[in-house]
């Protein structure tokens, strides 16, 4: 594990916030650990959703191996991969690429930009899983991250990614600008955030 | 985020114009401009060591050149 940051987080059960950790690097025994620990989590509430005669909402991202995906990019310097972890477990995870993708919104089309590759909260913080998410705001966090990163490349905060439709709505509120679907990425709607947009992002109010 | 290290770069001065020439075009200071390089110097390496080959590709002419890499 490389560097690590302290950074507040809001616990929903307690109503206070508390000590969370921003890793900036993890390795692949550490996206093992997700992955155990989140389908684990998922399966049990699955399970006790089916029990209860409950509807079970999927998650797109469900299948997502975190192990496969870091294990690709680990130690790359252009694959950055973050996760925010409280009391001692993972909350959410986010890999990042900042070579190879340029924006195309009409006034920065053609500059470098970091591109979010994946981004997920743990299942016991989205809405969708549970009625009262454990911890709010883990994905406010990472963009934050992202935008830092981003920021920190001399990219000036421009960030792109591509949506599953369940996040869409997330993007939006945070002044990212869709520029369509891309039939080249599974018709996923693809959002740019410029360096405009970033600015207004990393200076609302932190927590 | 991170820490950062200094360190003192030795450059001739025609390494010096090509760099402040790629950071006029790109927009960026000298420090992000190496620093984008030894991301990109990194990824090619890593994928030309896993076997992959780098090559530039001239579409009108129908040419590929491979590039190789230090």
């Amino acid at each position: 594990m490389n560097s690590s940051h302290r950074i507040p987080l809001l616990n929903n059960v307690t109503g206070e916030f508390v000590e969370a950790i921003l890793h900036e690097r993890i390795d692949s025994a550490y996206a093992l650990r997700v992955d155990d620990i989140w389908l684990t989590y998922l399966a049990a509430a699955e399970a006790r959703a089916n029990a209860e005669g409950r509807p079970f909402a999927r998650l797109e991202h469900a299948h997502w191996s975190w192990l496969a995906k870091v294990a690709g990019s680990s130690r790359l310097l252009s694959c950055p991969t973050l996760a925010i972890e409280c009391e001692g477990e993972p909350q959410g995870l986010m890999l990042l690429k900042t070579d190879g993708h340029f924006a195309n919104l009409p006034n920065e089309a053609g500059r470098p930009l970091v591109y979010v590759t994946y981004l997920a909260s743990a299942p016991w913080n989205l809405r969708g899983v549970v009625d009262r998410p454990r911890f709010s705001g883990i994905g406010t966090l990472l963009m934050r991250a992202a935008v830092q990163v981003s920021i920190e490349a001399e990219f000036k905060g421009r960030v792109g990614l591509h949506a599953l439709p369940q996040a869409e709505s997330f993007y939006e509120c945070h002044g990212f600008a869709c520029l369509g679907k891309d039939p080249d990425k599974e018709n996923l709607k693809y959002y740019e955030l410029t360096p405009e947009a970033a600015d207004a992002f990393i200076n609302r109010r932190k927590p | 985020m991170s820490t950062k290290k200094t360190m003192t770069l030795n450059l001739t001065e025609a390494e010096m114009n090509a760099l402040e020439e790629l950071c006029v075009e790109k927009d960026m200071s000298k420090t992000a401009l190496l620093r984008q390089a030894l991301r990109l110097y990194q990824l090619v390496n890593a994928r030309l060591r896993g076997g992959e080959k780098l090559f530039f590709e001239d579409e009108i002419a129908k040419e590929k050149k491979e590039l190789v890499v230090l």
